[in-house]
């Protein structure tokens, strides 16, 4: 990476809306790594005298139908739900980012088998993807976040693709061209550095979008399945018992909005401090120009081109 | 709406005054193959490329779905001939293309463990996804468009403000949780709605609308917020236009203007969002079927994969895939015949 890239990435860093929702996403990730070691309680033990109890000095936040800690739950199960996105996010990303730069600097045929198989993948509704996925393979988390992962890669190769494609006709690309540089040497000097601000937006938002999703499917028992705790699966079964306790699925909730969101508040000062474009919602194809104009071309004035037409 | 019919523009009530016929017919004709064309290069595949996947990932697995089905009792005959009747003692490349012509006469095979045949389960299910899609997807777009269009008018005011902070709360929120918060509110605080289950649309519409309403709100919510920032930020260019101006000058009223004129064309890239959105509460319904107890495909296809039933996993998939590829076209027909200019443009 040159200071070309680290550049705008620590302007980023320098606004108080990062430093925040950086130092949330700090705290759930040390949730996730030490939450279960942490938590005042077994998140398996049940305490049947202490059914669906309310917060108490015992239990802050109240139990569960089965009498377990639901703060215990909910620190147990921070590690699963960020874990899995990371996979998911890790896959996408190591799909879709070669790819994307591959359709730009490696010919035609990449470029529309790519541009095909995008477009193919992005009209599945991933949900039905990954039950199928595992319900063939066998329901894991390995399996889940790799249905997830590959069905979000589309994202990561069209944010990269339209990144990547303006520079093409950049002058110091052809000059490099020109001199013998090897596609690989232009693409790690030249392209890396450029494409990284946008890659780095895609990633937190992806990051965000990855979560919810993973929430979904640990919600209908799909990657981890129960006993263990996540925070949709813990979501899950509070829906059964909500006469009795309607704010218990408060807490999973919060912890799914807070991280989400502050990813969202991460790629959004990304975004603001270095104007790049964000995941596009259209099914644009970033066709490149069939023509390529002349460089001379560019300083004829308006009216003389438009006789040439 | 009435006052349309003023100055409308060419595109909405057919051959504009002045186009002459070959050319407005020959616009058509290229749009409506183009649109063919999209759906065919991006259908195909799709079917082809996801039941190839799961196919061969069905082959990749060392599992062998007679003796899973038959359980541990079964004896290596018993398997045999379970095998030889689902054809499954057949190479894996035979099997993939015997399904795929029975599936193109609306065969999908049967279940492995009840041998219904898939298409009588899924033509079960399909009607609690579209009737509570189609009622999703309404409104998105009137809630949506409501949220959308004050803003613009509002332009920065406290509703413009308080819908972009609606929005931006409203994304994190995956949608199964605010159809738990609907629970809440509306089956449990005040018991008004039930929390679950279905009338279908053909026996009661009036029950059918008390099941159906808080999954298609909490289905609705994505696709509200997706529209609404759409249409607020191409409704806010669209009225800084000359042409606005213009209307303004010859007296026509606030109303008027925005609904008659700048709605119009801030209207293409909305629909555009629309079309993303519609695959998604398609997608989504699945969980939500979940927490509303909702006898649709998800439902089959989450029972299905519990039990390895392959040939139910495939044919709701290759369902689901069939829907997402026609809400496109619709979208695509709908963004023909509103925007002129999606129209005029070169294949």
């Amino acid at each position: 990476m040159t200071e070309n890239a680290r550049g705008p990435l620590r302007r980023a860093l320098r606004l108080r809306s990062t430093k925040i929702a950086l130092v949330i996403l700090a705290v759930v990730a040390f949730f996730g790594f030490a939450g279960g070691a942490l938590a005042p309680h077994d998140p398996l033990a049940q305490d049947t005298g202490h059914l669906l109890a309310g917060p108490s000095g015992a239990h802050w936040l109240g139990t569960d139908y089965l009498g377990r800690d639901v703060l215990s739950r909910l620190m147990d199960a921070t590690g699963r739900s960020v874990v899995g996105a990371v996979e998911a996010v890790a896959v996408a990303f190591l799909l879709g980012v070669p790819a994307g730069l591959g359709s730009v600097f490696f010919g035609r045929l990449f470029e529309w088998v790519a541009q095909r198989i995008t477009d193919a993948v992005m009209t599945l509704p991933y949900i039905v993807f990954a039950i199928a996925v595992t319900g063939i393979i066998g329901n894991g988390q390995k399996q889940a976040m790799l249905a997830i992962g590959v069905f979000l890669a589309p994202l990561f190769f069209r944010v990269t693709r339209a990144a990547a494609l303006t520079l093409t006709r950049a002058q110091y690309v052809e000059i490099a061209e020109l001199l013998g540089a090897s596609r690989w040497w232009i693409i790690r000097h030249h392209v890396w550095s450029k494409v990284f601000p946008t890659v780095a937006v895609t990633t937190a938002q992806m990051s965000a979008i990855v979560l919810l999703s993973v929430s979904s499917l640990t919600f209908l028992g799909i990657g981890v399945k129960p006993p263990a705790p996540t925070w949709g699966g813990m979501l899950a079964s509070d829906l059964g018992f909500l006469a009795q306790q309607p704010w218990a699925p408060l807490f999973p909730a919060l912890a799914i909005m807070l991280s989400a969101g502050m990813l969202n508040a991460i790629a959004d000062a990304i975004r603001d401090t270095t104007g790049v474009a964000t995941i596009p919602l259209g099914r644009s194809r970033f066709r490149r120009p069939a023509v390529t104009i002349p460089a001379q071309e560019k300083i004829i004035p308006a009216q003389e081109k438009r006789s040439h037409a | 709406m009435t006052a349309v019919e003023f100055d409308a523009p060419a595109g909405l009530t057919g051959r504009g005054a002045g186009v002459p016929l070959s050319r407005w017919a020959a616009q058509w004709g290229t749009a409506v193959l183009r649109l063919l064309r999209s759906t065919l290069f991006v259908g195909i595949p799709v079917v082809l490329i996801a039941t190839i996947i799961t196919y061969g990932l069905g082959a990749l697995t060392d599992t062998n779905p007679a003796a899973q089905v038959l359980g541990e009792t079964a004896t290596p005959a018993d398997i045999d001939r379970m095998n030889h009747y689902f054809g499954l003692d057949r190479p894996l490349v035979v099997q993939y293309l015997s399904w795929l012509g029975h599936a193109l006469t609306g065969d999908l095979g049967r279940s492995y463990y009840t041998t219904l045949p898939v298409t009588d389960s899924i033509s079960q299910a399909l009607p609690v996804n579209l009737s509570i899609t189609v009622l999703a997807v309404l409104i998105a777009v009137l809630l949506g468009g409501a949220l959308g269009i004050g803003a613009a008018l509002s332009g920065g005011g406290w509703f413009d403000r308080a819908v972009t902070l609606l929005c931006s709360a409203a994304s994190t929120v995956p949608p199964f949780v605010i159809g738990i918060g609907l629970i809440v509110l509306f089956s449990v605080t005040v018991p008004i709605l039930p929390s679950g289950g279905y009338v279908s649309f053909t026996e009661d519409p009036g029950q059918w609308l008390r099941f159906a309403i808080l999954p298609a709100i909490a289905l609705a919510v994505e696709g509200a917020v997706a529209i609404a920032r759409q249409l607020r930020t191409s409704l806010v260019g669209e009225l800084r236009e000359n042409y606005v101006t213009g209307a303004d000058v010859r007296g026509l009223t606030k109303l008027r203007v925005v609904f008659g004129h700048a709605l119009r064309n801030a209207a293409g890239p909305a629909i555009t969002v629309l079309g993303y959105s519609i695959p998604q509460i398609i997608g989504a319904m699945v969980v939500a079927e979940a927490v509303f107890n909702l006898p649709g495909l998800g439902k089959l296809s989450l029972d299905a994969a519990g039990k390895g039933d392959i040939p139910v996993i495939q044919g709701v998939l290759v369902t689901m895939i069939g829907l997402v590829v026609v809400s496109n076209l619709l979208v695509n027909a709908a963004l023909l015949r509103l925007t002129p200019h999606a129209r005029r443009q070169q294949p």
